[in-house]
């Protein structure tokens, strides 16, 4: 009978001391791409990678839960590959024996995603919370959409080619009907300057009536 | 008209420009390659070359000098042949017309097109976002980024021809500026035209110049070019290979509209148009297997890419079930790990057995595309991957454009030089007459711009005028060697040349030819009796589709 009890401490203070494990409700699996990220600067995972880890998840739930306290210690992860993922818990400062809530461990990830990807150098997509779906960067809206802008110079230059097609050879009639004006009245003017001089006259002699000569 | 003198070109360099421009258009670039592939690759110029010589240059030939002798539009051209005839020359009006209709929409797409290139990402780099802003637009996600951007965006496609809707603003304002510049090229006639084919003939080749460096540079490209040069040499035996090659000449060389012999007309009486017909035919074709190359060093690069990505995609699918080391796999070794890992956790990998994807460098090459599925998907998809792609995607656009532009040039002048020969018409200036008819196509073109235009599109391109141009061409040839008579017709030719065409081509015109082209025409009608009501592919937003370019489509009848 008491080793039965004892069985039974033993097993449920062992299980106590392990929150974290795979498919565990509370936690979260995270997979890191380090080497596809990085390429040839990739860094290796250790220790002190994870303890990184740690501090910078410790540091999202102070940001979102404002009062509470979180450290270190209260980041539990296990189940390590050498794929590098694991899996961790976050256990809550007030109760170290309760696990915070799935839902509360998205929403502060969710907020300092950014923060957490630089600190690691990665992406949304190097840097896999698998469950918490990264929110996409809005769209870039401009007022005037880029290619109306295009379009439009092209189409003023068309349209300003198809006017000057159209209007120049009107224009050059119109020069060219001046240019004839113009000849037409240095011509006239000339003519009367003459006619003005000849009013003088010159008295022709032969048409004179010379009574002295000839009396029929 | 001008008191009785007809324009002219201003030297007859223009002319064969003109012929080059029209003659080379989008045919040779989406069209020749996808027959290239389609009938055994290097194997496919055989009958290709042959039929250039047994049916091409003779009837190239054969319409430069019924214009030059001529020296009206088809309608004039020949009534003065025959009386009878004239519905001839009507109907070459009336194709030219369709084509002018459905012509231009292709080029609205290449403006839509260009004028999107200028932005930091290519907008069918990638799908655009939800309004949840989880995830992709589903649609965009079933298809592909560059599907998506050319059936949702650019065409904002219906579901079938009888779904219709109003018309895409951004489509109809491309398909305005599409027609001005039509409108500003032919405005004057011969005289404007003349000096705007020196640029649309020649820029297309600087282009493909350029896209040639580029292309053989990208990494996988000799996959494609190797794959187009194998000769699969036993599609020879299949007859429809020598009837894909008689249908692509006769086509590609635009016969039958009725553009020939309008460019004709504009030459001088004694222009020497046997040599320029020989050597604007030999462009033509040069170009289509010049251009094939670049299609497939493009192909081989796409589908280098697709492969490669897949199998990125595989690496990373077991790295991330078996939890390995991101190095312990690399994509050389991803087969072998593929078995080692079957035969060591074989429960494992049946879980992620159906997210395995076949990856196939052969069957990627195998997707032959022709047409705009060809043009503004697979090459859009190929740009987008290239570095720098902006300039690469302007780059490609305008020549596609010129092409157009080029071949617009043509069809238009088909229909104003025979309108222009009738005494009601040659009454108005040349701007007003040009100005009606682009008027009238740019009004009735409008309809493609509509949801289910593109089906329209489709109808148009597929079934409106390649019957009809066998059977002018063939009445024509027939005409010409039988009705007129081939003594006649050597007299004028002697007329103009100062020699008679030698043996090669009157046999070609008297018999090569005409049966050739019975040939085709019979065919034709037993394909489009065995056929039935005429088909188009439509595109069903609800259907998941396999990632292939233009397989997002259903049969519909």
């Amino acid at each position: 009978m008491l080793e039965k009890i004892l069985i039974l401490l033993c097993l449920s203070s062992a299980l106590a001391e392990q929150p974290c494990k795979p498919d565990a409700s509370d936690g979260y699996k995270v997979r890191l791409s380090i080497k596809t990220a990085l390429g040839d600067e990739a860094y290796v995972w250790n220790e002190n990678e994870m303890f990184l880890f740690r501090a910078t998840l410790a540091f999202a739930m102070r940001s979102h839960l404002n009062g509470q306290e979180f450290d270190v210690s209260n980041i539990i992860v296990c189940d390590e590959t050498p794929r590098v993922t694991f899996w961790f818990v976050v256990t809550s400062p007030l109760n170290t024996s309760g696990l915070v809530d799935k839902g509360v461990v998205e929403e502060a990830i969710r907020m300092s995603r950014n923060r957490i990807n630089s600190a690691f150098l990665l992406t949304d997509k190097t840097l896999e919370f698998i469950g918490i779906t990264p929110t996409l960067t809005a769209p870039v809206n401009p007022d005037t959409p880029p290619w109306l802008i295009v379009f439009g110079v092209v189409m003023g230059a068309v349209g300003a080619g198809i006017i000057v097609v159209l209007v120049s050879p009107l224009v050059l009639k119109k020069r060219k009907k001046n240019e004839e004006t113009d000849e037409d009245e240095e011509e006239t003017g000339v003519k009367a300057v003459e006619n003005g001089s000849t009013r003088e006259g010159v008295y022709n002699m032969s048409f004179s009536d010379d009574e002295r000569l000839t009396q029929m | 008209m001008d008191k009785g003198a007809r324009p002219n070109w201003d030297n007859p360099m223009q002319f064969v420009l003109a012929c080059v421009s029209y003659a080379v258009g989008l045919g040779n670039v989406w069209r020749f390659p996808y027959l290239c592939q389609l009938h055994g690759g290097g194997g496919f110029l055989i009958p290709y070359l042959i039929m250039l010589f047994l049916e091409g240059v003779p009837l190239f030939y054969l319409e430069l000098a019924i214009g030059q002798k001529m020296s009206l539009g088809s309608i004039g051209a020949w009534t003065a042949i025959s009386p009878y005839l004239g519905g001839v020359g009507l109907a070459s009006v009336v194709t030219s017309l369709y084509l002018c209709l459905y012509y231009n929409i292709i080029n609205a797409w290449s403006f839509w097109y260009l004028f999107h290139s200028f932005q930091s990402v290519l907008p069918w780099a990638d799908c655009p976002i939800n309004s949840n802003r989880t995830g992709p637009i589903e649609e965009c996600e079933r298809a592909t980024p560059t599907q998506y951007f050319f059936y949702r965006e650019t065409l904002d496609i219906s579901s079938s021809i009888e779904v219709n809707g109003g018309i895409h603003t951004g489509q109809a304002l491309c398909l305005v500026l599409a027609w001005l510049i039509t409108y500003l090229f032919i405005v004057r006639g011969v005289k404007s035209t003349g000096k705007v084919v020196y640029f649309t003939a020649t820029f297309p080749y600087v282009v493909l110049f350029i896209y040639l460096i580029r292309g053989m540079t990208l990494h996988g490209a000799i996959n494609g070019v190797k794959y187009m040069f194998t000769p699969k040499m036993e599609q020879l035996a299949n007859p429809t290979t020598w009837i894909n090659a008689a249908t692509q000449i006769f086509f590609s060389l635009g016969l039958g509209f009725g553009s020939l012999i309008a460019f004709a007309s504009y030459n001088q009486y004694n222009n020497n148009f046997e040599r320029q017909a020989i050597i604007v035919s030999l462009i033509n074709s040069g170009t289509s297997i010049f251009a094939s190359i670049v299609t497939f060093a493009i192909y081989g690069f796409k589908a280098t890419v697709n492969y490669e990505n897949c199998l990125e995609r595989t690496r990373l699918l077991l790295l991330n079930a078996f939890s390995l080391a991101e190095d312990s796999i690399t994509m050389d070794t991803v087969f072998d790990w593929i078995e080692k890992l079957n035969t060591t956790y074989p429960q494992q990998f049946a879980e992620i057995a159906d997210k395995l994807e076949n990856c196939d460098l052969e069957s990627e090459l195998d997707t032959a595309v022709e047409g705009t599925g060809l043009a503004f998907i697979v090459y859009s998809e190929a740009i987008m991957n290239m570095p720098l792609s902006q300039l690469w995607s302007v780059l490609y656009f305008i020549m596609l454009l010129l092409l157009g532009m080029g071949s617009m040039l043509g069809n238009v002048t088909a229909i104003v030089t025979p309108l222009r020969d009738f005494k009601i018409t040659s009454r108005m200036s040349n701007e007003l007459l040009n100005g009606l008819v682009c008027l009238f196509c740019l009004l009735l073109g409008l309809g493609f711009t509509t949801p289910s235009g593109n089906y329209w599109f489709t109808m148009f391109n597929d079934y409106g005028a390649t019957f009809s141009l066998l059977f002018i061409v063939l009445i024509e040839v027939i005409t010409v060697s039988y009705i007129y008579g081939i003594k006649r017709f050597e007299k004028d030719i002697e007329d103009m040349l100062g020699h008679r065409p030698n043996w090669y081509w009157k046999i070609m015109w008297s018999v090569t030819s005409p049966v050739l082209l019975i040939a085709l025409f019979i065919f034709y009608i037993i394909n489009y009796i065995k056929g039935g009501t005429p088909t188009y592919q439509a595109w069903n937003k609800e259907l998941p589709c396999m990632p292939m370019p233009s397989h997002c489509l259903h049969h519909v009848s």
